[in-house]
C-alpha cells in the first residue's frame, strides 16, 4: 500500500516542489494551500504523514491551529512542522502541539527525505517487536533505533527526531567530542550554532525529566558536546 | 570678524552681563543734563548780576554827587560833607548786598568810592533742594572719596579785602572805565572757587565817571551740580547693580538648563548606540523646553531607526527563506531527476550559490535568534575559566594558522550568565581577533579580576580601528572589514552578538586601539560576583 503524505503549504511552487519529490520517492501525495480545504480532506480519510506550514496565506498561526485539529483526529499521526520560521518560542509551541518534529524551510530535499522514512519505520515498528540489533544499550540508556524511542533508567524519554538523532550521535562514541557541525549532520539539520545548543539544552531537560540528576551530556566549551560514560 | 570670533567665545552669561553694559548710557545722559543745568544756573547768576550793576549804575548815574563829582552838584547849593555822601553811597550799596554777593565802587580813577557785602559769607543752603534715600547715601558715603578726588568742592573764597590787582589790573574793570559793561570769572585768591565779576561803567553825560562791580562767588552752583552730580552717580549705580544682577540670575538659570539639555543631548547615544531620551526641560513651556522635547522627537525616531535596524535581518533573513526553499527544493528535484549529466555541473554550482545564501540567512537570523535567547534569561553560575581555557584550547584546532596566548588570573572567577553564549561570544571574540591580527604575533587573550570588576581583553595586532568606528564597532550590521573573502560572508553581526551577550552578563564592551597602535584590543568589563 502506497503512504499517503498531505502536504499544507500556501507558497504554491514549495508545495509543488515538494510533492514531486516525495511522489518521486513513491508516496502518494495530496497538497493544500489553506488550512480549510485540508482539515475538510482529513476528515473524509486520515493521511499517513502530514508536512505542516505554521504561516497559512492570511493565518499567520494557521498551521497550530491546524496541528491541534489534527490530534483530535488521531494521537498517532506523524505530524513535521515545516516552516520559515526559526525562533526557539515556535519551535517549542510546535512540539507542544504535539508535532514530532519541527524543521525549518532550509532543510534539504534529502533531509526532509531521510525524515519522513524515519517516521514511517517509528510508526511501523511501534507494532511490531523489537528487534535485538537495533537497540544499542550504554548502561542505563537504551536507544531503540527502529521505534526511534529512548529510554533513561528503565523510563521512556519522549524526543523528537532530530532529538534522537543528536542522542544517537553523541552516545555513538561515548567520551568523545562532537562539535557542532558534525552534530548537524547526524541529525540532518542544518541550522546555526546556537539552534544546536537549544536544542542540546531541551534534550537534557526531558532527561532531567525523567531523572533529576542526569548530567551525561557535557558540553566541552569550545569544541562541542560529549557523553560522559559511566563513572 | 574679531569680534563675532570673541563673541563666539563667551558664554552666555557674559554676553548678557555685557548687554547689560547699555544702562550705562544713563549716567552719561545724566551727565549731560546735568552739565546742562549748570549752565542754565550760571547763566541766570550772569544775567542777576548785570541787571544788578545797571541798577546801582543807574541809580549812582542819577546821584552823580555820590561819586563826589562837585561840578554836577546842583548850581547854588553847597556840597554836602563828604562823610554824608559816604554814608548814603553806603546805604545804597548795603540796600543791595547779600550773602555771598559784594558790591563796590570805584571812580575813574580807579579809587574806591563804596563797597558792602562779603564774599564769604555762607551760600544758602541747597540741601532742602534734592533730598538722598537711605541706600543712596550709604552709596553716597561709600563713593565719597571718588567725589572728593573728581569732584571741585566748593570753597568759600573767605576774601576779607578787595584785592590790589583785581582793582587796579582787572579786565573788566579798564573796560568798564573804558565804557563797557564787562564779566569776567577770576579765581578766588585762595586758589579754590570761581568769583564771577560784573563791572557796569557809571556815565554822567558823554562821561564814564566810576564803575559798578557786582561780584558773587559760584559756590552755589557748584555744590548744587555736585549733589545732582552724586545723586545721579548713586541711583545710576544702584539701578544698573540690580538690573545686572537680575540679568546675571536670569542668564544664569538659562546658561545652566541649556546645558543641562547639552550634556543629556550628548550622552542621549551611549557608547552602545542605544538611545535614551531627555528629561531636562521635559515640561518646561519656553523655548528650551520645545528645543528638548523635539530634540526627544527626534531621538525617539532615531530608537525606532535603530531598533528597525537591528530588527531588519532578522525579518529580512525570514522573508528570504522561502524563495530559498523554492530553489532549493527545485535544485533538489532537478538533481534527483537526472543525476549527473550535463547540466550536473550547473545544479552544483546553482546550489552552492544556494549554499551562501544559506550561510548569511543563518548569520543574519543568529543575532535575532539571540536577542530571544537574551530576552528569555535564564541564568545560573559558571566558573570563567573553565569555558575560557576550554574555547581556547579549541581555537587551536579551529585556527591552524594563528598562535593564541592565554593569560589568566590564578583566583577563581565566576559570574552569573549562560555558559554557552559566554562561550559563543567567545567565538566570536577570537574569530574577530583572528581574522584582523597581521603578522605572526599571537593573538593575546586575559582575564583579570579586580575587587569589582572581572576584565576581558582580546588584544591583536593589526590595523588600528579607524576612529569614527570606535564606537559604532557594536551595533548591528555595522563592519570594518574591506576585504572580504569569497563564501565567507561578513555582516557586521559578530561584534553585536559580542555586545548582546556581554550585556546579557552584565558586562560592557568597548574596542581601542592599542597604545603602540600597532593592534586592536577588544574588551569587556563585567561586574564581579562575589
Amino acid at each position: 500500500m502506497r503512504r499517503r503524505i498531505a502536504i499544507v503549504e500556501d507558497d504554491p511552487a514549495i508545495r509543488a516542489n515538494y510533492a514531486d519529490a516525495l511522489g518521486k520517492h513513491g508516496y502518494e501525495v495530496a497538497a493544500y494551500g489553506d488550512r480549510v480545504s485540508a482539515l475538510a480532506a482529513f476528515r473524509t480519510r486520515t493521511p499517513d504523514l502530514v508536512l505542516l506550514d505554521i504561516g497559512l496565506g492570511d493565518e499567520v498561526d494557521g498551521g497550530f491551529t491546524l496541528c491541534r485539529e489534527l490530534r483530535t483526529l488521531s494521537g498517532t499521526l506523524p505530524i513535521i512542522f515545516l516552516t520559515a520560521r526559526d525562533s526557539d518560542f515556535d519551535a517549542v509551541s510546535g512540539l507542544r502541539m504535539g508535532a514530532d518534529d519541527y524543521v525549518t524551510k532550509n532543510v534539504s530535499l534529502p533531509h526532509l527525505l531521510a525524515r519522513v522514512s524515519a517516521l514511517f519505520r517509528r510508526a511501523d515498528a511501534a507494532h511490531a517487536p523489537a528487534q535485538g540489533e537495533s537497540v544499542l544499550a550504554r548502561g542505563p540508556l537504551t536507544l531503540d533505533l527502529n521505534r526511534f524511542a529512548v529510554s533513561w533508567r528503565g523510563k521512556g524519554v519522549d524526543l523528537t527526531l532530530t532529538e534522537f538523532w543528536l542522542v544517537h550521535a553523541l552516545v555513538k562514541f561515548p567520551g568523545h567530542v562532537k562539535n557542532r557541525e558534525q552534530l548537524m549532520g547526524e541529525a540532518h539539520v542544518v541550522v546555526d550554532d546556537s539552534t544546536i545548543t537549544s536544542h542540546v539544552k531541551r534534550v537534557r531537560r526531558k532527561f532531567e525529566a525523567v531523572d533529576a540528576q542526569f548530567d551525561r551530556i557535557d558540553t566541552v566549551y569550545g569544541m562541542g558536546y560529549r557523553w560522559k560514560s559511566e563513572n | 570678524m574679531e569680534i563675532r570670533k570673541l563673541s563666539g567665545a563667551l558664554g552666555l552669561r557674559t554676553k548678557i552681563a555685557l548687554v547689560a553694559l547699555v544702562l550705562l548710557v544713563i549716567p552719561w545722559v545724566g551727565y549731560s543734563y546735568v552739565n546742562a543745568m549748570e549752565r542754565l544756573l550760571r547763566q541766570n547768576q550772569e544775567q542777576q548780576l548785570s541787571a544788578m550793576a545797571r541798577a546801582v549804575a543807574t541809580a549812582l548815574q542819577d546821584r552823580p554827587q555820590l561819586m563826589g563829582l562837585r561840578a554836577a552838584a546842583p548850581a547854588g547849593g553847597r556840597p554836602p560833607p563828604a562823610g554824608i555822601l559816604s554814608e548814603q553811597m553806603q546805604i545804597l550799596l548795603a540796600g543791595l548786598a547779600r550773602a555771598g554777593l559784594r558790591i563796590w565802587v570805584i571812580d575813574s580813577k580807579l579809587s574806591l568810592i563804596g563797597t558792602a557785602g562779603d564774599l564769604g559769607a555762607p551760600p544758602p543752603a541747597a540741601d532742602e533742594t534734592i533730598t538722598f534715600g537711605p541706600v543712596e547715601r550709604a552709596v553716597r558715603a561709600a563713593l565719597r572719596p571718588v567725589f572728593e578726588r573728581f569732584l571741585e568742592r566748593p570753597v568759600r573764597p573767605a576774601e576779607e579785602f578787595i584785592p590790589n590787582d583785581v582793582v587796579f589790573g582787572g579786565r573788566e574793570v579798564e573796560r568798564a572805565i573804558d565804557g563797557a559793561t564787562t564779566l569776567r570769572r577770576r579765581p578766588a585768591p585762595s586758589g579754590h572757587g570761581v568769583i564771577l565779576s560784573v563791572a557796569h561803567p557809571v556815565w554822567v553825560g558823554d562821561t564814564v565817571v566810576g564803575a559798578v562791580v557786582v561780584e558773587e562767588n559760584t559756590d552755589a552752583i557748584v555744590s548744587m551740580r555736585n549733589r545732582a552730580f552724586e545723586q545721579l552717580v548713586a541711583v545710576t549705580l544702584i539701578s544698573f547693580a540690580a538690573a545686572a544682577l537680575v540679568l546675571l540670575l536670569f542668564a544664569s538659570r538659562l546658561s545652566w538648563r541649556l546645558r543641562r539639555l547639552r550634556n543629556e543631548a550628548e550622552n542621549a547615544i551611549d557608547s552602545q548606540g542605544r538611545v535614551r531620551n531627555l528629561a531636562a526641560g521635559e515640561h518646561a513651556r519656553d523655548e528650551i523646553g520645545d528645543l528638548s522635547r523635539s530634540f526627544s522627537t527626534v531621538l525617539e525616531r532615531l530608537a525606532q531607526y535603530n531598533a528597525y535596524l537591528e530588527n531588519m535581518a532578522g525579518r529580512l533573513a525570514h522573508e528570504l527563506r522561502t524563495p530559498i526553499a523554492v530553489v532549493r527544493s527545485s535544485l533538489d528535484n532537478l538533481r534527483l531527476q537526472q543525476p549527473g549529466g550535463e547540466t550536473g555541473v550547473y545544479v552544483t554550482r546553482a546550489e552552492e550559490g544556494v549554499k551562501r545564501l544559506e550561510t548569511i540567512l543563518t548569520r543574519m537570523a543568529e543575532a535575532t535568534r539571540l536577542e530571544q535567547v537574551v530576552r528569555s534569561g535564564e541564568r545560573e553560575r559558571f566558573e570563567v575559566q573553565t569555558v575560557l581555557a576550554g574555547c581556547v584550547e579549541g581555537y587551536a584546532m579551529a585556527y591552524p594558522g594563528r598562535r593564541f596566548k592565554l593569560a589568566m588570573t590564578e583566583e577563581p572567577v565566576s559570574l552569573r550568565g549562560a555558559p554557552d553564549l559566554f562561550a559563543q561570544m567567545l567565538d566570536k571574540l577570537a574569530a574577530n581577533a583572528a581574522d584582523f591580527s597581521a603578522g605572526e604575533a599571537p593573538v593575546e587573550i586575559s582575564l583579570q579580576r579586580t575587587s569589582t570588576e572581572v576584565v576581558l581583553r582580546f588584544s591583536n595586532s593589526g590595523p588600528p580601528l579607524p576612529a569614527e568606528m570606535k564606537n559604532r564597532l557594536f551595533e548591528s550590521m555595522v563592519s570594518v572589514r574591506k576585504d572580504r573573502p569569497a563564501g565567507d560572508p561578513h555582516l557586521g553581526l559578530g561584534l553585536y552578538i559580542v555586545r548582546l551577550i556581554a550585556e546579557f552578563h552584565g558586562g560592557l564592551a568597548s574596542a581601542s586601539n592599542r597604545a603602540d597602535r600597532n593592534g586592536v584590543v577588544v574588551e569587556l568589563r563585567f561586574p564581579a560576583t562575589a
